[in-house]
């Protein structure tokens, strides 16, 4: 009986060496979940000694969850998750661990390099990105039969379609939302920060951009008031807006009656035929800093940014992968949405990553709303969120 | 038996020295053995630095820099994935690192990105890492030409104790004194306390100045022996810039060295006043809260409150479940959040204690002290819509205004309710609380809609009947009504249920009787109706005015504090402060000062109402 108990413990304590355990916490549902759900399952077939078991946490609670979690060591080995709050987690300490050491060349070759750009946080590398996002032009078939290649057609289109009195517009996107106006000051030579996290929000390339905008809203008048997201679904659904700027969430926004067509942002005709250059948000996989499994969890990311998973979260979850390669496959390069993205994110720019952006958000949307309603003038405007967005950053970096 | 108050007197001593002498030597241990630490890093810092200076310029000759530092125990020097160099025997340096050096690689990533930050920000993180290790000192410092260097020390002495020996002293001759007093005075009980207070504070206040200087001393003896250690340095390597050997954290120099390798006294004496001054506060703070724990003992606060838990032993362990679940779950956090107002804690900081961030009321200073509301800009006067104080005018304006409307639109539906003969009452009185029913984030983003510029049904119907179109957010006053409108749609309900319960209630033979005496309507009103709701209507006053003061959603989800933060109430300024802006301390003060106005507001409210019901 004794020997038997022995052989039962000795037996437990083998196997339970044997299979590492790999939590991965994922804030998707519905076919990116099922997407990454099938990558995990591929992935345990073809690794004995691992097992990952993915875990969806709401998407409100995600950011707030890592950060109590896991620096206590409560949390998962690997998590994903947007860009945006990787500086926060990295200067609070003790949350995503650095992986410049375990990244080879190949590996960091098969990424769009911006992609890669979004993971680095002043000089190391955090996570292997996963996907992106980031906004291009949707226009309605009916109304546009070939998209615009150049701010000039585009303002020449809009007009046309353009009637204000009965509520209907060439041209609607969240222009008073930072996020959305980026591709403009982005394609102006535009930035928020400069050298580390020095904001200057005032400099010349963006009043240049804002005057680009205040042209199409005053002279060309092809835009619509106050534009909330709400208010660009309503108008496009109901053919009323002709073109939009917006990303991939917006797709499954467009009523079944509307035939649209995507493109990528056209050229800036005011800049000597430079891109819009867009912000991407870019989505990371993580190892968690207390994980007992850092080699496990690397392999799996490593599996996780590969072509072959790439190709599931592509076709299934209906992601941009970040890998380069994945856009080989003939399936995904026939795909007219992914095509887009993948050509518009040649152009586009990783947005900042630094936790002095949360500070940036609230002074530059008081200051695009001004703005853009002709309340203030762009270098007034600017200027005084410029001084809020250094007083605040200065505040916090004070010792 | 009546207490004597020379056994209180004595006995108040007897606590009130135990916990001096246990304050003030854990004070001075620790004082003392930051002194000794301080030393054991700033000499291994000193050699660290220095290696990273040999490492730059003669990297060959690092065996013959461990030989002759007699302190050190191994170096080893991390470039990238390569081990340059290392003094551990039987080490093949140069190598590739392996997978169990990885937080190696890390470190040096991370010091060279500190000093990258460094160089751009100024002095934000640090270059320099110590860390304990196993008895020993590890320090990590950046090389110039490139990587990092990592020393470990040999095994550190023990930290030094303070003796007991003249704390007891002390204590011993507050008691003797204070016995011996007691004896000449009696029972007359000012002089007894006036007498014991001298002889407890006179012992332990010589006590105090002796230690205070000791370890400025010893503050002095650190530096001389950093500058010793410079020196070692300094002849081993026969070059280098020794006054950046002694480097703070963020690789600054303490400026104790100067670059000959001679010390600045002006500096050293400057660095041995603020340790000295710093453990002089806290052991005088020590000395008086002593004092008053005397005081406190000798007037009898123990005994009573002591024969007060004796008498009612049932009750007080019948709430003692519900004590313990409120001491966790409401004052810890309180008083984690009080304490948090006197730190200058944000999101780079959470991971440090604390103690290392406290910056006293500077937070309340710069929240109650900046009364720039209005500023001269260029073309004319401009209001600071972040101060504190337009903030707190426009959340009273808030509260009364809504509160006003709430009251007296409730009041007259209830009236109108009210009326006997009404048809459909029961339709009208479910409609009317619907209001109240709809969450009210939804009402808030469904009326946040109607105030669109273009779109809006409001602006709809202004333009309707041949009015311009507003632009509710642009300006403060319109975007404040929008908020207000709101609000008032969502309070109106609970003020009618309350009144209308109120009216139901009161017995409609008064009514009858002021009609036969030939009362009016109006004066029925206010003879009956007014003081007959009175009891119900100013509790409901006196909650919706904490309500409306902390009304959140409508706030953040209506104006969002458009334009500029001119709408902004308290509550949502705190929220931005905390999570827009990262300033926790800051936030936190914030919090507290609402805390203290609302605070005020119900010591004054229930003054007022206690005297109604009186009246």
């Amino acid at each position: 009986m004794r020997r038997f108990v022995f052989a039962l413990a000795a037996l437990c304590g083998f196997s339970a060496h044997a299979a590492t355990e790999l939590v991965v916490w994922h804030a998707y549902r519905a076919a990116e979940k099922t997407a990454l759900e099938k990558v995990a399952a591929a992935y345990n077939a073809s690794r004995p000694g691992i097992h990952v078991s993915t875990l969806a946490v709401p998407f409100d609670a995600f950011a707030d969850k890592i950060s109590a979690a896991v620096p206590r060591g409560k949390g998962p080995d690997v998590f994903i998750y947007a860009q945006d709050r990787l500086g926060g987690w990295i200067e609070a300490g003790n949350t995503v661990e650095p992986i410049d050491f375990f990244l080879d060349q190949a590996t960091k070759d098969r990424f769009i390099p911006t992609t890669t750009e979004a993971m680095t946080y002043r000089g190391t590398v955090y996570g292997l990105p996963v996907n992106y996002k980031e906004i291009a032009l949707i226009y309605n078939k009916k109304l546009v039969p070939s998209p615009p290649k150049t701010t000039a057609e585009l303002v020449t289109v809009a007009k046309k379609l353009t009637d204000t009195a009965a509520g209907r517009f060439g041209l609607a996107y969240a222009y008073n939302d930072f996020y959305y106006h980026a591709a403009l000051m982005n394609g102006f030579g535009g930035r928020v920060f400069e050298g580390g996290s020095k904001p200057v929000l005032d400099n010349p390339q963006n009043l240049a951009a804002l005057d680009e905008l205040l042209k199409w809203i005053f002279k060309d008048k092809i835009l619509p008031a106050e534009p909330s997201v709400a208010l660009i679904t309503a108008l496009f659904n109901e053919q009323k807006a002709a073109m939009i700027f917006s990303g991939p969430w917006f797709l499954s926004e467009i009523a079944p009656t509307v035939d649209y067509g995507l493109a990528t942002l056209p050229t800036l005709s005011e800049a000597e035929g430079k891109p819009m250059r867009p912000w991407m948000t870019v989505e990371g996989a993580f190892i968690a800093a207390p994980s007992q499994h850092k080699d496990a969890a690397y392999d799996f990311i490593k599996y996780l940014t590969d072509k072959e998973a790439g190709r599931v979260m592509a076709l299934e979850g209906r992601q941009s992968p970040a890998n380069k390669s994945v856009y080989d496959d003939p399936k995904v390069a026939a795909d007219p949405v992914l095509k887009v993205f993948r050509k518009q994110a040649e152009v586009s720019v990783p947005m900042p990553n630094l936790p002095e952006m949360t500070m940036v958000w609230s002074p530059a949307t008081t200051a695009l709303a001004g703005i853009s309603k002709g309340n203030v003038s762009p270098k007034d405007g600017m200027a005084k969120a410029q001084a809020q967005v250094a007083a605040d950053v200065a505040k916090l970096h004070r010792h | 038996m009546a207490p004597s108050h020379r056994r209180r007197f004595a006995l108040g001593t007897a606590l009130g020295a135990a916990l001096a002498v246990w304050l003030l030597h854990g004070f001075v241990s620790d004082a003392r053995r930051q002194v000794a630490r301080e030393t054991l890093v700033r000499r291994a810092v000193v050699a660290a630095q220095a290696a990273a200076e040999l490492l730059s310029r003669e990297p060959g000759r690092l065996p013959e820099w461990k030989a002759g530092s007699a302190e050190v125990e191994s170096a080893l020097w991390v470039r990238g994935m390569q081990l340059e160099s290392s003094t551990l025997p039987g080490e093949s340096a140069p190598r590739r690192l392996q997978r169990e050096e990885k937080p190696l690689f890390d470190r040096a990533q991370r010091i060279a990105s500190a000093v990258q930050t460094n160089r751009d920000e100024g002095a934000r993180k640090f270059e320099i890492e110590v860390e304990d290790a196993g008895g020993r000192l590890l320090v990590a410092a950046p090389v110039e030409a490139g990587g990092m260097v990592q020393i470990l020390t040999r095994p550190l002495p023990p930290p030094p104790k303070a003796a007991w020996a003249a704390f007891f002293l002390a204590l011993f001759t507050a008691l003797a004194a204070v016995a011996a007093a007691a004896k000449l005075i009696g029972e007359r009980r000012a002089i007894l306390a006036l007498v014991s207070i001298g002889c407890l504070a006179a012992p332990l206040g010589v006590l105090i100045r002796r230690e205070v200087a000791e370890v400025r001393g010893e503050r002095r003896v650190e530096a001389a022996s950093v500058v010793a250690r410079v020196h070692e340095q300094k002849a081993l390597l026969t070059f280098g810039s020794p006054e950046r050997w002694d480097a703070d954290a963020f690789g600054r120099p303490r400026g104790e060295v100067r670059s000959d390798g001679s010390v600045d006294d002006a500096v050293v004496e400057a660095a041995a006043s603020t340790s000295a001054g710093e453990l002089g506060r806290a052991l005088w703070t020590a000395l008086f809260l002593a004092l008053a724990m005397q005081l406190l003992a000798g007037f009898g606060a123990f005994s009573r409150i002591g024969s007060a838990v004796k008498r009612n032993r049932q009750a007080y362990l019948y709430i003692a479940p519900a004590i313990l679940g409120m001491l966790l779950l409401v004052l810890y956090p309180f008083a984690y959040g009080i304490t948090l107002s006197f730190t200058d804690q944000n999101l780079y900081n959470t991971n440090r204690p604390l103690a290392e961030l406290w910056i006293g009321l500077r937070n309340y200073g710069d929240i109650l002290g900046d009364f720039a509301v209005v500023r001269r800009g260029e073309g004319g006067f401009a209001i600071n819509y972040l101060n504190f104080y337009w903030t707190l005018i426009v959340t009273v304006i808030w509260t009364v205004t809504n509160v006003a409307i709430g009251v007296s639109s409730g009041l007259v539906l209830a009236l109108i309710l009210n009326t006997r003969d009404l048809l459909f009452k029961p339709i009208y009185r479910v409609l009317l609380i619907l209001p109240w029913a709809v969450p009210n984030y939804i009402t808030a983003l469904i009326w946040k809609g109607m105030f669109h510029q273009q779109f809006g049904v409001i602006n709809h119907f202004l333009r309707m009947v041949g009015l311009p179109a507003v632009n509710w957010f642009d300006r403060p006053l319109t975007s404040f009504l929008t908020a207000l409108a709101t609000n008032g749609w969502l309070s109106f309900p609970f003020m009618m249920v309350i009144s209308l319960g109120a009216l139901q209630s009161i017995p409609a033979d008064l009514y009858e009787a002021a009609r036969v005496e030939g009362a009016s309507r109006w004066q029925q009103f206010r003879a009956i109706t007014l003081p007959s709701l009175r009891p119900a209507l100013i509790p409901a006053v006196i909650i919706s005015v904490v309500w409306t003061f902390n009304m959140f959603n409508i706030i953040y989800l209506v104006t969002g504090g458009e334009p500029g933060g001119a709408t902004e109430i308290l509550v949502t300024q705190a929220y931005k402060y905390a999570f827009e802006r990262y300033r926790y301390g800051y936030a936190a003060a914030y919090s507290t000062v609402i805390f203290g106005i609302l605070l005020v507001y119900g010591l004054i409210q229930n003054r007022v109402s206690k005297a109604t019901e009186g009246g």
